[in-house]
C-alpha cells in the first residue's frame, strides 16, 4: 500500500465521500458564519441556538420521521433565532436570560424524547449525529440550505461589521441593526440545523465557534479571518474524517464521524494556540503578548 | 449528622431519595446560582456542565468514581479555560465554547471506543435522579454544607468584588481570591448535581432559581435566601410532577423552573412586589 492511497484512498470510498463534500460545504458557511459570531461575540447566543434547534428536530422527527427532522429543526431555528435576538437586546441579566432559555428549549425536546420509544438510540444519534450515512438528498439539502444561509450572511455582512466595532455610529449611519441581527441569528440558526444533521447537535456549536476563534488567534486582519476559518474546517473535516476511516478500518475502533471532526478541530485550534504563545505578532504586542514574546526569546537564546 | 442521613437515607425508598436529594440539590443550586448570577458567569457554568461528561466517561472506563472523574476534569477544564480567556481576541466566551465542544467529542469517541461502558451516556446528559444513591445525597449535602459556610464567612467580600471590583482592589483585598472562591463553588456543585439532573439541564436549575428571586427582592442577602428556597422547590415539583406524567425528571425539573421564573417576572410586572429600577440597575452593572 502507497502513502498516496493510503492517504486519500478513502476518500474515493461513497460512504467517506458524502460526508466530506457535507463537511466541505458546511466548512464554508460555517466558516464564514464562525468569523461573524466571533466578531459579534455571539458565542453564548448560537449555543442558545444549538440547543434551541433540538426540541424542533425532535418534534419533527415523531411526526414525519426522517424528512420532518430538518423542517421542525428550522422552524424552531427561527423561532429561537428571533427570541434570543429579541434577549440579547435587553442588557439585564442577558447571559442569565439565554441559559434559561436555551435549557428550557432542551428539556421540552427531552421530555418529547422519553414519550417515545427506543428512546436512548434516538437521543444519542440527535446528539451526535449520524456523519458517516448521509444520504445523497442530505448532501442536496446541505448545500441548498447553506447557499441560501451564505446569501443571507453576504447581505448584512457590511451592517454587522460596522455594528460590531460600534454599533450606535452603526445605527447613525441609517444601518438597520435590528433586521440585520435578526438576519444573521436566522442565517446562523439554519446553518446549525443541516449541521446538526451531520454531526449531531451539540458537536454543531464546535463548528460555530472554533474556526473564526482560531483565526482570530491567527491574524487581526479582517480580509484574512474568512479564508483561514475556512481553511481551518476543511483541514479539520478531512483529517477527522480519515481519522474516524482509519481508527475503523485499522484499529477497530468505531470512531463517531462528526465527534471525530469536531476533536480534530479543538486539537487544531489548541496547536495554534500553543504556538501563538511560543512566537506572538511582534507589531501592535499588548504587555500580555511582550511577556510572552521576552519569554520565547529567552527559550531560545 | 451525616451519619444519621445516611442510616435514614439507605433505608427508605427510591423515590424518597429522589425528593431528599431534589431538596438539597435545589437548595445548593440556588445558592451557588445566586453567584453565577450576580458575576455573569452563565456561560462558563454551561462550559462546566456540559464538559464534565468525558470525565466521567474515563472515570468509567478507569473504574473509579465517576465524581471523582468530573471533579478532577473540572479542575483541567477551569485552567484550560483560564489559559485561553487570556488570549487578546479570544476571551472569556471563546474559551467556554472550546471547552465545552471539546468536552463532548471527547465524550462521544470515548463512548465509541468502549461500547461495553457499564453507564448509559443518556443518564450523564439528562440526569437520573430517581437512581442517585446515599452516597449522592451525601455529596449535595456536604457541599451544600461548605457552599453555605463560605458564603456566610466570605459573602461579604464576594458580593463587595463582584459589585466593584475596582473598589475591592482599592481597598487592598485580592480580588482572585473572590473569583477562586466563586469558581471552586461553581465547579462543586455542577459535579455533586451532576448524577441527579444531568449535565446539560444543570444550568437550569442553577441560573433559574436564582433569576426568579432577583425579580422578587431587590437586596442580595434576600437572593441569597430565596434562591435556594425557589430551588428545592422546583426540585420537589419537578419530581412529582415526573412521576405522575411518566415523564423525564430532568426535563420535569427544568420546566418548573421556567415557569417559576415567568410567575416571578410576572408577579414583578403586576407590581404585586415593589421593585425599585435604580436598585436593580445598580445591581446589574
Amino acid at each position: 500500500m502507497d502513502l498516496v492511497d493510503w492517504l486519500f484512498g478513502p476518500f474515493s470510498l461513497p460512504f467517506i465521500a458524502r460526508p466530506m463534500i457535507v463537511m466541505a460545504v458546511l466548512a464554508i458557511a460555517v466558516g464564514i458564519a464562525s468569523v461573524l459570531v466571533t466578531l459579534r461575540s455571539l458565542q453564548f447566543v448560537g449555543d442558545g441556538l444549538v440547543h434551541a434547534v433540538f426540541p424542533g428536530i425532535v418534534v419533527g422527527f415523531a411526526i414525519a420521521g426522517r424528512d420532518g427532522l430538518l423542517v421542525g429543526g428550522m422552524v424552531a431555528a427561527a423561532l429561537g433565532a428571533i427570541v434570543l435576538t429579541l434577549i440579547g437586546r435587553r442588557a439585564l441579566g442577558n447571559d442569565s436570560a439565554i441559559a434559561l432559555v436555551l435549557t428550557v428549549m432542551f428539556a421540552v425536546g427531552i421530555i418529547i424524547v422519553s414519550r417515545q420509544s427506543n428512546y436512548v438510540g434516538q437521543l444519542e444519534e440527535l446528539l451526535f449525529g449520524r456523519l458517516l450515512t448521509v444520504t445523497e438528498s442530505d448532501v442536496t439539502v446541505t448545500a441548498a440550505v447553506s447557499l441560501l444561509a451564505l446569501l443571507a450572511m453576504l447581505a448584512v455582512a457590511r451592517t454587522q461589521l460596522f455594528r460590531a466595532h460600534d454599533e450606535r455610529a452603526a445605527l447613525a449611519a441609517g444601518h438597520r441593526v435590528l433586521a440585520s441581527d435578526l438576519v444573521l441569528a436566522v442565517a446562523v440558526a439554519l446553518l446549525i440545523v443541516v449541521a446538526t444533521a451531520a454531526v449531531g447537535n451539540l458537536l454543531a456549536l464546535g463548528l460555530l465557534i472554533v474556526p473564526g476563534a482560531l483565526a482570530r488567534l491567527v491574524t487581526d486582519r479582517l480580509v484574512l479571518l474568512v479564508p483561514i476559518a475556512i481553511g481551518a474546517g476543511l483541514l479539520a473535516s478531512g483529517a477527522g474524517l480519515w481519522l474516524a476511516y482509519r481508527a475503523s478500518v485499522d484499529w477497530a475502533v468505531p470512531l463517531p464521524g462528526g465527534a471525530s471532526v469536531i476533536a480534530t478541530l479543538v486539537v487544531l485550534y489548541l496547536v495554534t494556540l500553543g504556538l501563538r504563545q511560543l512566537r506572538p505578532q511582534k507589531e501592535r504586542a499588548s504587555a500580555f503578548d511582550r511577556r510572552a514574546f521576552d519569554r520565547s526569546a529567552l527559550v531560545r537564546a | 449528622m451525616t451519619a444519621l442521613t445516611l442510616s435514614t437515607v439507605v433505608s427508605i425508598g427510591f423515590f424518597e431519595r429522589a425528593l431528599i436529594e431534589a431538596v438539597l440539590a435545589g437548595a445548593l443550586a440556588g445558592l451557588v446560582g445566586t453567584l453565577v448570577v450576580l458575576r455573569k458567569r452563565a456561560f462558563f457554568t454551561t462550559a462546566l456542565t456540559h464538559a464534565t461528561f468525558p470525565g466521567a466517561m474515563v472515570a468509567a472506563v478507569m473504574g473509579f468514581s465517576v465524581v471523582v472523574g468530573s471533579a478532577v476534569f473540572s479542575v483541567l477544564l477551569v485552567a484550560l479555560m483560564t489559559a485561553i480567556a487570556r488570549f487578546r481576541g479570544q476571551g472569556g466566551q471563546v474559551a467556554a465554547g472550546v471547552v465545552l465542544t471539546f468536552g463532548f467529542a471527547l465524550g462521544a469517541i470515548l463512548q465509541a471506543a468502549n461500547p461495553s461502558l457499564p453507564i448509559s451516556v443518556e443518564s450523564f446528559l439528562v440526569g437520573s435522579i430517581l437512581t442517585v444513591d446515599a452516597a449522592d445525597i451525601a455529596l449535595t449535602a456536604v457541599v451544600l454544607a461548605i457552599a453555605a459556610l463560605v458564603l456566610a464567612v466570605r459573602g461579604r467580600h464576594i458580593i463587595f468584588a463582584t459589585v466593584d471590583d475596582l473598589g475591592y482592589r482599592a481597598a487592598g483585598y485580592r480580588a482572585w481570591v473572590a473569583e477562586a472562591l466563586t469558581v471552586a463553588l461553581i465547579a462543586a456543585t455542577v459535579v455533586a448535581i451532576m448524577p441527579a439532573i444531568g449535565a446539560i439541564l444543570a444550568i437550569a436549575l442553577i441560573v433559574g432559581p436564582a433569576a426568579a428571586a432577583r425579580l422578587l427582592v431587590t437586596s442580595t442577602t434576600a437572593v441569597f435566601a430565596l434562591a435556594p428556597v425557589i430551588g428545592a422547590l422546583a426540585g420537589v415539583i419537578g419530581v412529582v410532577l415526573s412521576r405522575e406524567l411518566a415523564v423525564s425528571a430532568g426535563g420535569a425539573i427544568t420546566l418548573v423552573v421556567a415557569a417559576l421564573v415567568v410567575v416571578a417576572a410576572g408577579a414583578q410586572r403586576l407590581g404585586v412586589v415593589r421593585w425599585r429600577r435604580d436598585e436593580a440597575t445598580n445591581l446589574a452593572t
